[in-house]
């Protein structure tokens, strides 16, 4: 004990905190300081604590993580063999605990699954077809989820060799439990028996271990026995399930326990993102100016925007996997603006792009490429027609279509859905920038350099064939010409091929729209200046370079481009459902009560999403009655009692007047308030009091 | 016994009478002159714990340290321990003087080396106080305390406060349990999972029929699992985590340092500040040892408590 406290007490240093990280696993709950196994996880789930709406990523072990994105990566269609072999690697660094000649081994299978269909093509052979990729990919996920087993496998005998000390045994259970999580998704969808029979033996193996002393008090001693018992139970299962897994050319590539007598052939396994995915919205949120609201309209006045901006924030729009995963339009474009943060392994190659014609979203319209596009800013859309980064589509209309239908695989959707769509999206507005004119020239209010910037943006260059940049971004014309050009940015499916061309991108609102170009490969307006400098040997000097980079900037700043508090986050998106509401009346009247029922829905959802985020639980109270009211109006609704709906409705929109200002944390609950608590105080609290379990 | 989720401003932390109120949670002091530094005067040494982050609760306690050096006049320098147990030996070895600890643990030093209580964190409930809940699922039968004979039920720890020893005088205090321990009594069967995430995750799942833990555990589920579970009873109210110091610790420098504390006022931006620091604690109520006068008695049945008669009102000092 003293010689552990000696190793506690640490000066702010790396390397004691290191140190730290070499004490033992299984100590007393107020000793062990690494009984971390949960640490990790338990931030991913304490964090919606503060904001509910904001979904943490799962936090795995290393090999986990390899193990789970390779699975995922490998049901695409390309298969990125370059981020599958990364993620193998993470496996074999795993299989290093049982030896390197296993490592090594495992290695050589991947190897040897990738070069067949990733070998070069030769004159006058045929490129791989798919059967190949798809063997190649059977192949290697077999293998991988095979050498899982094996780790978990090796785990637990070790555990079961060290019963006699607690710490060794509790950093062996810790790590199997670990890898446990790898297959546990599956095995809770397929087969529920196995699974509750396999989480009660991580229990009672918890318990077999017994306790620590606290300051000599309280030990409870190792029951040997019984984690032998139960680690036997697990091994069990993995060695028939697992062990010589192989995978049915029927079903997509999963860890299912096939061999489980339990195993339920017809249960639905849950869409799930891989590891390292961020769906979630901008947190603070981007500024959005819709112009009707800028001009003093009430959005409640508004049915079809409003009914637009539902169906916006609404994945039941979309079908599977993305209604499943809360996916909708709100979570890419967030407020309409640029998502940078949003990423999905395999889908994305820049944060802030996405894969839109793939195999995960919608089979049925995947191009077979892996081309994913940085997501636009649709600010000021109405502007920037045509629309889709090689600006193949002329109407925005139609755009809208193919994402619910091809893009996001939803159902057809009813014209008013598209039409409320348009009316909204019609309704967003570029940042008002002070330092344009109304002409797109910059006012004295720009910085020097973007001054001198703007007369380079404006100068013809020879090696552009005596074009500007402004000749395709218009200043005058809010910075785009509409047109679709070649700039070389685009990789052609030949060298001759004549499918590089692009539409014109606005400038404004640009600085926040990060990454850049089509394919968001470069990170910052200064790495545009460059490339064009670079691919048109425009021969800028260094001076230069700043001043484009800093014209740029001014054209694409803009005022208060993101909510300075957070904690408003959650209290208008609720009071935006109650913007949604406003649409009742015009969908009854229209008889489109299919329609009615997705607002409701949406409008329940998204509650129940962002009550958690509120300041006082007697606001989050209100907000489930509210998404209670919604619940009795979908029933209603279903039922055909549209007088009730009409009721439901009236008092869902009384219940929220009387509690806006509790909602949005004005006025505090009753004569003697609970204290008021923002979401990053909360936070701060979860290292603190949560950590040691 | 562990650090508890004091996270939440969700959970029902208001419906329940405490014998803390928020009055006595909210006493600002105003803030005393600055004093010079005198380099040469021992400096104080305060342990900080952390089991999450200790990087960001080394460089969180920076800012702390700086406003007590002001007021004090002394070097204040802070130290990182990953457990409760660090921090008492750290201080009964003279190496420590202030500690960030919980109320077991603060019990157990206050018996074994004697170190006092100086100031309970108030936490979101705007009361220096927590309890602990038994949890169930909504969609399950159980409706009373009763239903869960026969079931099985999962802790977080053995030798834990809020994981074990207060949900189980829930069933202690309804006449379910003996005092003592007995084996098989009442529950069909008792798991400790490893942590409050662990149990909850153990009755959201169905191994288990209920958890008893923290009041705050309920956080650790994501939104939509929240929904599906509920609090059949809750515990008695338990003081919060506190700042302790080492017996020997001048009066007059253990007084300044509660009054500088004190006068942490969060509506103050530069107060805020720090308190954010201090683990996001919305400030300090002065502690006494009557605080923990009713969970020494818990304690004491379990045997980590020798002499709860040191916490009762008649034998309990400043």
């Amino acid at each position: 004990m003293k010689a552990e406290s000696q190793k506690s007490l640490s000066r702010f240093t790396d390397q004691t905190l290191a140190r730290h990280a070499a004490l033992p696993v299984r100590a007393h709950p107020s000793q062990r300081g690494l009984w971390c196994c949960g640490i990790a996880l338990f931030l991913a789930l304490a964090a919606p604590l503060a904001r509910a709406h904001v979904v943490p990523p799962e936090q795995f072990h290393p090999v986990v993580e390899g193990y789970r994105r390779l699975t995922f990566l490998l049901n695409l269609n390309p298969v990125l063999w370059d981020e599958v072999k990364a993620d193998a690697d993470r496996v074999a660094t795993g299989l290093e605990m049982i030896s390197k000649q296993r490592a090594d081994a495992y290695r050589a299978a991947i190897s040897n699954a990738i070069a067949k269909p990733t070998a070069p093509v030769k004159d006058g052979e045929e490129a791989p077809g798919p059967e190949m990729r798809r063997e190649a990919a059977r192949a290697l996920f077999e293998v991988s989820t095979r050498a899982l087993a094996e780790l978990l496998a090796v785990e637990l005998e070790r555990l079961k060799a060290s019963t006699n000390d607690r710490n060794v045994a509790g950093q062996h259970l810790d790590l199997s439990r670990k890898l446990w999580a790898g297959f546990e998704h599956e095995v809770k969808a397929t087969d529920q028996p196995m699974f509750k029979e396999i989480g009660l033996c991580w229990l009672k193996m918890a318990t077999a271990l017994g306790s620590a002393p606290l300051l000599g008090q309280g030990e409870a001693s190792v029951d040997a026995k019984t984690l032998q018992e139960e680690a036997d139970e697990i091994l069990a299962y993995v060695k028939e399930c697992y062990a010589a897994f192989h995978a049915p050319a029927s079903r997509a590539l999963a860890p299912v326990p096939l061999a489980s007598k339990t195993f339920d052939p017809r249960a639905a396994i849950p869409a799930k993102l891989p590891p390292g995915s961020n769906i979630n919205k901008q947190r603070p949120r981007p500024r959005q100016i819709l112009n009707l609201v800028a001009r003093g309209v009430d959005e409640t006045e508004t049915p079809l925007v409003a009914f637009g901006d539902m169906t916006f924030d609404s994945s039941l729009i979309f079908g599977e996997p993305a209604r499943s995963l809360g996916l909708s339009c709100n979570n890419c474009h967030n407020k309409s603006i640029t998502n940078p943060q949003f990423k999905i392994p395999g889908l994305t190659r820049h944060a802030g792009g996405l894969d839109v014609s793939s195999t995960f979203f919608a089979p049925h319209a995947n191009n077979g490429v892996f081309d994913p596009l940085d997501t636009p800013d649709l600010r000021g859309i109405r502007f920037t027609a045509p629309y889709g980064r090689n600006g193949r589509f002329a109407s925005l209309r139609d755009f809208i279509r193919n994402v619910i239908v091809n893009e996001f695989n939803g159902p057809e959707p009813d014209p008013i859905v598209v039409d409320a769509m348009l009316a909204y999206m019609m309704e967003f507005d570029f940042l008002p920038n002070p330092m344009l004119n109304k002409d797109g020239t910059l006012n004295t209010q720009a910085p020097e350099a973007a001054r001198r910037g703007e007369k380079l943006f404006n100068k013809p260059f020879a090696q552009m064939n005596g074009m500007s940049c402004a000749t395709c971004h218009v200043p005058s014309s809010h910075f785009v010409d509409h047109q679709r050009h070649d700039i070389g940015s685009v990789q052609g499916a030949e060298d001759d091929s004549q499918d590089r061309a692009l539409d014109t991108p606005t400038l404004l609102s640009a600085k926040f729209t990060q990454p850049y170009f089509h394919d968001g490969s470069l990170a910052t307006l200064q790495g545009v200046v460059l490339w064009f400098d670079k691919n048109y040997n425009l021969k800028l000097g260094k001076n230069q370079v700043a001043d484009l980079t800093a014209y740029l900037e001014a054209v694409g700043d803009g005022k208060e481009a993101y909510e300075e508090d957070p904690d408003v986050a959650a209290p208008a998106e609720v009071e935006e459902q109650n913007f949604f509401m406003a649409s009742w009346e015009f969908i009854r009247d229209k008889g489109k009560f299919d329609l009615a029922d997705l607002l409701f829905r949406t409008v329940a959802q998204e509650l129940r999403n962002e009550k958690w985020g509120l300041r006082y639980p007697e606001a989050t109270e209100v907000v489930e009655q509210l998404a209670q009211l919604s619940d009795a109006a979908i029933a209603a609704n279903k039922a055909g009692q549209v007088d009730v709906v009409n009721a439901k409705v009236a008092e869902y929109r009384q219940l929220y007047a009387e509690n806006k200002a509790l909602i949005d944390g004005a006025s505090a609950p009753g004569p003697k308030p609970t204290v008021q608590v923002s979401p990053q105080d909360q936070l701060r609290l979860v290292d603190y009091l949560l950590g040691g379990k | 016994m562990r650090p508890t989720v004091f996270l939440s401003i969700f959970v029902m932390a208001s419906t329940l009478a405490s014998p803390l109120g928020a009055a006595e949670g909210a006493k600002l002091q105003s803030k005393p002159p600055e004093r010079p530094m005198d380099a040469k005067a021992a400096p104080l040494n305060i342990a900080f714990v952390s089991y999450a982050n200790p990087q960001q609760v080394a460089r969180d306690s920076e800012s702390v340290m700086k406003y007590l050096q002001k007021y004090l006049g002394v070097p204040v320098k802070g130290f990182v321990t990953l457990d409760y147990g660090s921090s008492i030996e750290t201080m009964r070895n003279g190496k420590t003087d202030l500690a960030f600890v919980d109320p077991l643990a603060f019990m157990m030093a206050h018996e074994q080396i004697g170190a006092r209580p100086l100031l309970l964190e108030i936490y979101s409930s705007g009361k220096p106080a927590y309890h602990s809940c038994i949890w169930v699922r909504k969609d399950s039968s159980l409706k009373e305390l009763a239903d869960l004979r026969g079931k099985s039920i999962a802790f977080a720890d053995q030798v834990d406060m809020s994981g074990h020893l207060m949900p189980r005088h829930v069933f202690v205090s309804a006449g379910l349990l003996s005092a003592k321990r007995i084996e098989g009594e009442f529950f069909k069967q008792v798991y400790f999972a490893g942590g409050d995430e662990q149990a909850m995750r153990a009755m959201f799942n169905g191994f288990t029929d209920a958890a008893g833990v923290s009041q705050y555990a309920i956080n650790l589920l994501r939104g939509e699992e929240r929904d599906q579970v509920k609090a059949l009873a809750t515990s008695i109210e338990s003081p919060s985590h506190l700042l302790m110091a080492r017996s020997g610790l001048a009066d007059e420098q253990v007084s300044r340092i509660k009054q500088v504390l004190l006068a942490l006022d969060k509506t103050d931006p530069a107060d805020k500040a720090i308190l954010d620091k201090l683990y996001g604690v919305q400030g300090y109520a002065e502690a006494s040892l009557t605080n923990f006068q009713e969970i020494a008695r818990v304690a004491a049945s379990y045997g980590f408590v020798k002499k709860p008669e040191l916490f009762s009102a008649h034998s309990s000092k400043p």
